[in-house]
Formats: structure tokens, C-alpha cells, sequence
């Protein structure tokens, strides 16, 4: 008999939290789940970003395989850069699987899942869907179910804003939206594997972190502030109990974030490094620019640039190839020793009082078996995710306080977790050391399949 | 019969539940409609691969917002 599986994803959850309970007293019931679960830590992929950890996750493919290295990418010879969709995913999720065996399946929120695609069952798309004017949901009808029970949906927040007051609203807002829907899909359609995520604990941590972690060197304690990110947590936490004892009693339950978080130190101005170290040359005085103008290709001197970056939670470098970009210049002869500099130069980056930072320099195709798709040349992580890599222009330092983009209190980090729950208690408990991202695929495979 | 169409024969248990089904569900005008729909759901999935221009700007300043770029 096939055993209902339903797993909800929070975004960015991390092992601090759910597993070393520091909640702020937000997680009670998940948190007496967990107690009884097999539980591991989750060691999220090169890049530990949303896109593409929870589709590395749910197709057991890596981002090399996938083609996928965050959200956006460029073809080589452009300047410009694509944003991936649901369209760029050539290799079948877990659900797509399980549907051809004959299991109903409901996927809700799982980035990057729009457009949506037939599944046997039904699908709700997330936050990468342009508008809620868009067709987010499979089948195409279900939207307008969702809507008359919910009201439009909404899909994501701007959590960059100095309004800290209108950006908790928001977040509630949309993540009372989301379990609306989601109970109502639970107890109105068959399914047999049921996977919920939730981008809204990501925006919460991002818009509130400082205030909730006391390792965060700009930690504040505020009488609102403070307790956003422990009420975002009950509220789902008040949820779960609900509908786990109205619904899933009997189903096999798993927890999954897709990365973790933590305090961000501040945030490297990795353009401007690479200015200063000769590696990339301007038209243009980059003392004359706004603080945060992005890199323009009409900015560069294209004669002269060896290589340039994108910043983000991780930075790509890319080089400046002849034959390969419109006005390459380092020669395939020189390539090798170009990134050997690089990454020697990279490696040597050091924190703004000289201290030693454990910086990662990959080439892609010393983490992947296989590098499908809009590679870049080098993969960077500063300090082991501590820093930002801004890829804007015009600051008086390589050190900013904080993201170059607007008011961010978190980086992500390498561990999420994986807890998995059997009513049935089939399943061993305890800490049971780490699983790769990439494997739990046939984890969940083996759940609804393998299991009699 | 409209020249660019072409008739083709579904059973008649298939077609009673599409009929309940858009009574039901409501969003097709007939039966037609629904499986021209699904088919071309089905089948312009490779097609599909760039979003408009509009929806792929609209989503980049999103992400720009959000930090992911």
C-alpha cells in the first residue's frame, strides 16, 4: 500500500533553529515531530540559492547537470543576462515520476516551477510566476478555485525596505495566504505526495535576522522587531499542528529547507576588486558613479578587461575569451594561467582589519560530473558565505555594512535540515549525521515505493 | 466543419465526464474546448522554453529587489 508522503519546505531554515531550538519558542509542535524523526543535517549544493536547491533536491540532479546556477544566466558572448524558468528544467522531479506510476501529486510554491507543467494531480507555481494575471497553476482552472477560497495570491514580498512594520505585514499577509490554500488543496484533492514550500521563512530571515540572532554582530533588541521572526514561526508552527492532526495523521512527514542561514557580515565589493587589481578596466571614473550602479557593458574597456563579475549570495566571474565573447581578449593559451591568478588572487582576500578569510574559488567543472548550460568560469564564496559578493560600483570601500541592494540582515549557509517523520514509526530516530541535497530524491522515492 | 479542423472520435464515458467537468469547473464553453486546451498544453511545452519579454523584466526586477542578482 503506498504511504502518503507530505513535506514542507521552509526556505532557508536552518539546523540553529530547528534542530538546537533556537525558535524563540516558535516551532512547539514541529519541533515535538522532529523530536521523533530521523533527522539530518542537509548540505545544501554549489550554490546553496534557492534556485537551484530545491529543484536539485526534487530531481536528484546537480546544478551541473541541470544547467542551473541561480536564477539568472548569461549565453556566452552576451553581456545581458536570462532569468531561468520551469521550461530550462530537461530532467523529470520526483512528482513527475511518481505520477506515471499512478500517484497524485500536489506541488505548491516549489521554485522555479512556473510555468506550470501537467502533473497527475495539481500544481500551484512560486514566486518566480510574473504576475497573478499569469496561468500559475495546473490545472489552468484551479486558480480561480484558489482564488474564490483565498482571495487573489500572493506570490512574494519586498522585504529590501526601511519599512520594517509594512514588510512584517506583508510577510504574514502572504504566508496566511499560502495556508489558506494549501489547507484547502489538502483536504479537497487526492494526492499521495504533497510538497509545500514556503518562501516566506526565507524573506522573514533576510528581513529580520539581526534582530533575532544574538551572534549577529549587528544584533538589536527591538520590542516589535524581535519577535517577527519566533510569530512567523508559531503561526505555521499553529497551522501544522492543525492540519496534522485533522489530515495527516497517517502520512509520512519531512521537513526540508533547501539551505540555512546566518548573519551576514557585510557585503565585498567584488567589481571594484577586480578594477583595483587590474583584472577589470573602465571608461569611466568609478569614483564619479552613484554608490550601487550596476556594470554596465558600455562601462567597459573591453580592450583591456581580462575578466569581470556578478555579485549576489555567490559571485561568477567570467573571462573575457577570445573567440568565445564579442571583444574577447585572453587568449585560450592564456586561459588556464588567467584563472590560476584569479584564484590565487581570489584566495587572498582578506576582511577590512586584514583578517584571514576562507575564501572558495571553484571552476565548475571541479563540482559537477557533468557542466550543462551558461556556466560561469570561476564560482566564488567569500569567507565561507560570511560576506556578500556586491557586484555594483561607485562605493568608497571594498567593505560595505551591509547588501549593495537594499536593507538585508542574512547569508544563506551550507546546512538546512531534513527531518522524516513516520507515524508508523518504520523509521529509525536521532541524529543521523549529513545527507547531500542530490539524494533526497530517492530518499523520497523510496518512501512512496520502496517501502511495503 | 471548419477547414482547419479535423474530427476525431473519444469514448462516450470520457466525453460524459468532460461535460460533468466543465458544468462543474466552468472556464471552457464545451468539450472541444477543453481538449484543444489540454493538448496544447501538452504538446507546445517545448515551444515554451523563453517567457515574454514583459514577464521576463518583470521578474528580473524582482529578483533585483530581492538580492538574488
Amino acid at each position: 500500500m503506498v504511504r502518503r508522503v507530505f513535506i514542507l519546505g521552509l526556505d532557508s531554515l536552518p539546523p540553529y533553529v530547528l534542530y538546537e531550538g533556537h525558535d524563540g519558542g516558535g516551532f512547539k509542535y514541529l519541533r515535538s515531530i522532529v523530536e521523533d524523526s530521523a533527522r539530518y543535517l542537509l548540505e545544501s549544493c554549489h550554490p546553496p540559492i534557492t534556485v537551484p536547491a530545491w529543484i536539485v533536491m526534487f530531481t536528484g540532479k546537480t546544478p551541473g547537470e541541470l544547467g542551473i546556477y541561480g536564477f539568472r544566466h548569461r549565453r556566452v558572448g552576451m553581456f545581458d543576462y536570462y532569468i531561468i524558468n520551469s521550461n530550462y528544467i530537461k530532467y523529470p522531479a520526483i512528482w513527475d515520476e511518481a505520477g506515471k506510476k499512478g500517484l497524485w501529486v500536489g506541488i505548491y510554491g516549489v521554485p522555479p516551477t512556473y510555468p506550470p507543467k501537467p502533473v497527475h494531480g495539481f500544481m500551484v507555481t512560486d514566486f518566480t510566476t510574473p504576475d497573478p494575471n499569469k496561468t500559475y497553476t495546473f490545472p489552468p482552472w484551479l486558480k480561480r478555485e484558489l482564488e474564490n477560497v483565498s482571495g487573489p495570491t500572493i506570490f512574494d514580498v519586498t522585504y529590501r525596505s526601511e519599512d520594517k512594520d509594512g514588510v512584517a505585514r506583508d510577510i504574514r499577509r502572504m504566508i496566511n495566504n499560502h495556508l489558506t490554500q494549501v489547507t484547502y488543496l489538502l483536504k479537497r484533492k487526492k494526492w499521495d505526495l504533497f510538497i509545500y514550500v514556503e518562501i516566506g521563512i526565507d524573506r522573514v530571515h533576510h528581513a529580520f535576522w539581526k534582530y533575532f540572532d544574538r551572534r549577529h554582530p549587528r544584533f538589536v533588541e527591538h520590542p516589535e522587531y524581535s519577535k517577527v521572526i519566533p510569530e512567523v514561526y508559531r503561526h505555521i508552527d499553529e497551522w501544522f499542528s492543525s492540519v496534522h492532526n485533522n489530515l495527516l495523521k497517517d502520512s509520512i512527514i519531512i521537513i526540508a529547507s533547501d539551505h540555512g542561514v546566518k548573519p551576514m557580515i557585510g557585503a565585498f565589493t567584488i567589481n571594484q576588486w577586480l578594477i583595483d587589481e587590474g583584472y577589470l578596466k573602465l571608461k569611466v571614473n568609478t569614483q564619479e558613479l552613484r554608490p550601487g550602479t550596476d556594470l554596465r557593458e558600455d562601462m567597459i574597456d573591453w580592450e583591456h578587461t581580462i575578466a569581470w563579475g556578478w555579485g549576489g549570495y555567490y559571485s561568477r566571474i567570467f573571462i573575457n575569451l577570445k573567440g568565445r565573447e564579442k571583444y574577447g581578449v585572453v587568449s585560450e593559451k592564456e586561459y588556464e594561467s588567467i584563472i590560476y591568478s584569479l584564484r590565487r588572487d581570489i584566495e587572498n582576500i582578506k576582511g577590512p582589519k586584514g583578517d584571514k578569510w576562507y575564501n572558495r574559488v571553484y571552476k565548475p567543472h571541479e563540482l559537477y560530473p557533468e557542466v550543462r548550460g551558461d556556466a560561469p568560469d570561476l564560482m566564488v564564496y567569500l569567507d565561507d558565505l560570511n560576506w556578500r559578493p556586491a557586484g555594483t560600483l561607485g562605493w568608497q570601500s571594498r567593505y560595505l555594512p551591509e547588501n549593495d541592494r537594499g536593507p538585508d540582515d542574512a547569508m544563506h549557509d551550507w546546512m538546512g535540515v531534513l527531518s522524516i517523520y513516520d507515524p508508523e514509526g518504520t523509521i529509525p530516530r536521532g541524529d543521523l549525521g549529513v545527507m547531500k541535497i542530490g539524494n533526497v530524491r530517492n530518499v523520497i522515492e523510496e518512501l512512496l515505493f520502496g517501502r511495503k | 466543419m471548419d477547414k482547419d479542423k479535423v474530427q476525431i472520435s473519444i469514448s462516450k464515458e470520457l466525453y460524459d465526464k468532460a461535460l460533468k467537468f466543465i458544468k462543474e469547473q466552468g472556464g471552457f464553453n464545451s468539450v472541444e474546448e477543453l481538449v484543444e486546451f489540454l493538448l496544447r498544453e501538452v504538446l507546445t511545452e517545448e515551444e515554451r522554453v523563453e517567457l515574454s519579454k514583459e514577464d521576463e523584466e518583470k521578474i528580473k526586477e524582482r529578483l533585483r529587489a530581492l538580492g538574488y542578482i
